[in-house]
């Protein structure tokens, strides 16, 4: 019972593409907020309330969620699908999903987001 | 006893659907921690693995509806805008009506919304993505997860970061609500 590489597993890809997928959705997430910092003219663009119709009153965090939502979902299926079947390594795959979550973090926290303010 | 509709929308997306993420973190990490093949007999993980499932996927439903309330129906109203004619550098009570304006309307509270708002309602989009992941896994897994320590501990730490940035969203909500509840 203590040996668990004999014993047969379904392969690793489908997991590994979520968990990249959470990577890319959070550092989207994070590039979003800088650039809605950075130009007035993509924070305009970032009103999807307003732009689209998604909400009211929302303002530039209505096209950043989205946007971000957007990448999770749509860099889920296209790794999914490349990954379907696949036992990848995983060492990797997480070290990378792990630094793209903690961009995530850092570009949402203020005192670095603001530093690109102008 | 009364809430308004605008209290009651506050209330289901802070104590309703935040809440009830962050309380079934610890059964969800104790869950994982212990589907280990030295831990568990079959007929433990049997009747472990079920549970597991429904407890990450709820943690991720109500992640992704705390964050689509939070945005789409409590948000606009902390950000509404006061009429014109309306002092915004005086916390009067017509002021209180636009919890974003009276917060700035002094430097003593104006760090609530430029640190503690500006956090939140960005890294609380973190959360659901980190649990469904979570929930994605296990649903996939399922009782093989025992054999699959790598993907365990990952599970583990994925599992943190999604109580972190909740826990980070849901502390400011709660402070920033005293300071200037949503009425």
């Amino acid at each position: 019972m203590q040996t668990t590489e004999a014993t047969p597993t379904k392969p690793n890809g489908p997991v590994a593409a979520v968990f990249l997928a959470t990577g890319i959705g959070s550092l989207v997430m994070g590039i979003f907020v800088v650039l809605n910092e950075v130009s007035p003219e993509i924070s305009a663009f970032l009103k999807f309330d307003a732009n689209f119709g998604l909400g009211s009153g929302v303002g530039p965090l209505s096209g950043k969620a989205t946007l971000a939502i957007l990448a999770f979902f749509v860099s889920w299926l296209v790794l999914g699908l490349l990954f379907r079947g696949k036992e990848v390594k995983f060492g990797p795959i997480l070290t990378i999903s792990l630094i793209l979550v903690a961009a995530g973090f850092l570009l949402t926290f203020p005192p670095v987001f603001e530093i690109f303010a102008p | 006893m009364h809430l308004t509709d605008k209290e009651l929308w506050t209330l289901i997306h802070g104590m309703g659907l935040g809440a009830l993420f962050l309380m079934a973190f610890g059964g969800g990490v104790a869950g994982l921690w212990s589907m280990r093949l030295r831990l568990v007999t079959k007929e433990g993980l049997e009747e472990r693995t079920p549970r597991m499932l429904i407890g990450t996927t709820v943690m991720a439903v109500a992640a992704w509806l705390t964050v689509i309330v939070g945005t789409w129906v409590v948000y606009p109203w902390y950000r509404a805008t006061p009429p014109e004619g309306l002092d915004l550098t005086v916390q009067s009570d017509a002021l209180r009506e636009f919890p974003r304006y009276w917060i700035l309307a002094s430097e003593t509270t104006a760090e609530w919304h430029n640190f503690g708002m500006e956090w939140k309602e960005h890294v609380a989009f973190l959360a659901p993505f980190l649990a469904t992941a979570v929930a994605f896994a296990v649903l996939y897994y399922g009782a093989q997860l025992v054999h699959r320590g790598e993907i365990r501990r990952a599970l583990l730490i994925f599992f943190t970061l999604a109580f972190a940035a909740a826990g980070i969203a849901g502390l400011f909500g709660a402070l920033i609500t005293k300071v200037a509840p949503i009425v």
